[in-house]
């Protein structure tokens, strides 16, 4: 591009910037009045869960969650309809190897502690996905091509598990006379723990099936689905 | 339990994409039936909101502001029985177009995936919930757009995938900024609390720029005739027919609703300037486009200019009937073109796949064996060019009604000067097709295929022009007054 014409260009955003900015600022300085955060701690223990991010995320705005789950499973079916993912990385040394070996239970694990404590500390399910996500990514780092992901049929079921699980809950309690995605009085708690289990490991698989960048191959041996991550052993 | 039935339309088609994505094997046979279960709950919801008045639900049960609104009104159930038949003519015309194809696969759940976020957007009442249906919108039709896997087609999607979530991020500053200020996100809450300042008007800038974009309202449009073009016909005709509304439903929605005493004239004029300079350069392109698709991707360009036409005429009439027939104008427009162009894109994909091309002057005998495709195209581009009976020509009569009454006259030489364009582009298609080669003696020859193209252009024509008047009732407005 002309040199003249990006420095203009840059003239001009950075005008805008700097007109964004000036707005911004002036906005801040105006009295707040009533935003949406004191109301939400105010109803904090109606909500099932002590910690108000979780709160919003799983309860006030679950709807704004189930969609974005629905995001995710968009954003990999996209990936996986552009091709076949290339082949992995050649196995691991054996440093890395046993470094991966301590690595990736240790990072499910702490996912399992997120996930849990994300009822009442700062944790949940797209915390807890990410680890089991980067679970996959080491593995596919150290030599493992599919990432210790199932095969694409397991894939196919665990990436809609958290969605489904989600809007299967919304429906019932539809149906049930609550109202979509209501939870009933005293029942928010289990159902919140239950929807953030399987959005779990949804967001875990979509995120590591999304860094293996294609559809799985068919070629690959089936794998017992049950220890899909945590047997990076069986693999050498 | 009737509010309840507002989340059919949206849990629907997800749980089909959800089941799609676990059985690929049956894939066509879910995506059918999640289609047709779709398609009736939304035409079920318009049926409820014609017969009684605007229905709304907070989901969660924690009521307003803290829980997340969805509602249907007049507008959001025209849109919402739009997407509902094109959707369903589109998924029975993919049933057969993708038959035997590994791309089927993908088409199912991503395609279900979009519909989802096309009656999200339709029924939402929450300005953030909005921003993530536009997020799953704008990322499921890039996927879709790519399905042919051809470097142009990959090439055209990447970038309408990065110009939409450019879009999408100067929508959500818009509503920071509005949220910043006002501690809401509910439209009818705000739309009482808001009040012209320089924030507002930022906020309407920043908000329309990024729908603008994903509206493809010139000159903004650069990306959308390479990605229409280049995508499998369904997901043409879907991106084309029902996804550009959408931005522009949002546009429609935020002027008229939230921001109905912060816009003015000057700013109607600018996208009223923007839409007749779509209409006059889209409609050339589409002149001069050597490909059928091509001709169809910047045809949609020019008739998103009509629709912005109509900004500057609702915002210089009064309250009243004139006022009402406008919208009703504007939105019989856009569901008319949603109809035509989704028959029309049908219908050339049957072409394509017939003739091994879409080169329009290399068309003829292609054109010439498949009458009831070539009527198809014919019925549909009579409702692009807005001759009668279509809805389009009664919306262009309103408008052109609108301009003199409003004293803008300058808009009648955009309007007829892109009727007479159109007129053109649709013309030199349909001459390809009286050669000298034999017609065949069935007039349907790809029953599957060819039904649903003809059946979406003829209602363009019949339904939307001889029976317009239900968008009028449907909208709570007295009978149409042409």
């Amino acid at each position: 591009m002309n040199r003249d014409l990006s420095l203009l260009i840059g003239i001009l955003v950075a005008l805008l910037a700097v007109l964004l900015l000036g707005v911004f600022h002036s906005t801040l300085a105006l009295d707040p009045g009533q935003r949406l955060a004191s109301l939400a701690l105010e109803r904090l223990p109606e909500s099932g869960v002590s910690n108000p991010v979780t709160a919003v995320l799983l309860n006030y705005r679950a709807y704004d969650t189930l969609l974005e789950l629905a995001v995710l499973l968009a954003a990999l079916l996209g990936i996986w309809s552009l091709g076949p993912a290339r082949p992995g990385f050649q196995p691991a040394g054996p440093a890395l190897a046993a470094m991966v070996d301590w690595v990736v239970p240790l990072a499910i694990l702490t996912g399992g502690y997120l996930l849990w404590v994300g009822g009442h500390a700062p944790g949940g399910a797209f915390q807890a996905g990410a680890l089991l996500g980067a679970a996959g990514v080491i593995l596919r780092l150290a030599g493992n091509a599919g990432a210790g992901l199932p095969s694409e049929a397991w894939q196919r079921w665990l990436i809609v598990l958290g969605a489904g699980v989600f809007s299967l809950i919304g429906l019932l309690l539809a149906l049930t006379g609550y109202g979509f995605l209501s939870y009933p009085p005293g029942q928010a708690k289990w159902l919140i723990l239950l929807i953030e289990t399987a959005a779990t490991i949804a967001i875990g698989v979509t995120l590591a099936a999304a860094y293996v960048g294609g559809r799985p191959q068919m070629a690959q041996p089936p794998r017992s689905p049950l220890a899909p991550m945590a047997d990076p052993e069986a693999k050498r | 339990m009737t509010t309840d039935s507002l989340i059919l339309p949206i849990a629907l088609p997800l749980l089909g994409a959800l089941l799609t994505t676990a059985l690929p094997r049956i894939a066509p046979l879910l995506g059918v039936i999640a289609a047709t279960l779709t398609a009736l709950s939304g035409l079920w919801l318009t049926g409820q909101v014609w017969g009684g008045d605007a229905l709304n639900i907070v989901l969660g049960g924690w009521g307003l502001p803290l829980g997340i609104g969805v509602a249907a009104d007049g507008l959001s159930a025209s849109l919402l029985a739009m997407s509902s038949l094109v959707g369903l003519g589109i998924s029975v015309y993919a049933v057969g177009y993708f038959a035997g194809s590994d791309r089927g696969l993908h088409f199912w759940p991503l395609w279900l995936l979009l519909w989802t976020a096309l009656n999200g957007v339709f029924l939402a009442a929450d300005l953030f919930n909005l921003y993530v249906m536009l997020e799953l919108l704008g990322l499921s039709a890039a996927a879709l757009g790519a399905l042919t896997g051809s470097r142009e087609a990959v090439a055209a999607n990447l970038r309408y995938l990065l110009v939409g979530l450019l879009g999408s991020m100067s929508y959500l500053l818009g509503v920071a900024l509005i949220y910043t200020a006002y501690g809401t996100l509910d439209i009818s809450l705000l739309s009482e609390r808001i009040e012209p300042s320089a924030l507002a008007a930022t906020s309407v800038v920043l908000m329309t720029a990024g729908l603008a974009l994903k509206a493809a309202l010139f000159p903004l449009h650069f990306w959308l005739p390479p990605a229409h073009a280049n995508a499998p016909a369904p997901v043409s005709a879907a991106l084309s027919a029902l996804v550009v509304k959408a931005a522009f439903y949002l546009i429609l929605r935020l002027w008229t609703d939230l921001f109905a005493n912060i816009t003015t004239t000057g700013a109607a004029f600018i996208l009223g300037a923007l839409g007749a300079g779509a209409i006059l350069w889209g409609s050339w392109r589409a002149l001069r486009a050597e490909r059928l698709k091509l001709l169809a991707a910047y045809s949609t360009v020019a008739q998103i200019g009509y629709l912005f036409l109509f900004f500057p005429l609702l915002q210089a009439m009064p309250p009243g009937p004139a006022r009402d027939d406008l919208f009703a104008a504007c939105v019989l427009m856009a569901v008319t073109h949603g109809f035509a162009k989704a028959g029309f894109f049908l219908a050339a994909g049957l072409v394509q796949k017939n003739a091994g091309h879409d080169r329009i002057d290399e068309l003829g005998g292609a054109a010439q064996s498949m009458p009831a495709t070539t009527f198809s195209i014919a019925l549909a581009g009579s409702a692009l060019i807005g001759l009668p009976p279509s809805g389009s020509f009664i919306a262009k009569w309103v408008m052109m009604r609108g301009a003199f009454e409003t004293g803008q006259w300058w808009w009648l030489i955009v309007i007829v000067t892109g009727t007479l364009l159109a007129a053109a582009y649709i013309f030199r298609v349909l001459s390809r097709a009286f050669g000298q080669e034999p017609t065949p003696r069935c007039f349907v020859t790809d029953a599957r295929a060819e039904i649903p193209a003809l059946l979406l252009a003829l209602s363009s024509v019949a339904l939307l022009g001889l029976a317009a008047g239900p968008i009028w009732s449907l909208l709570g407005f007295e009978g149409v007054q042409t």
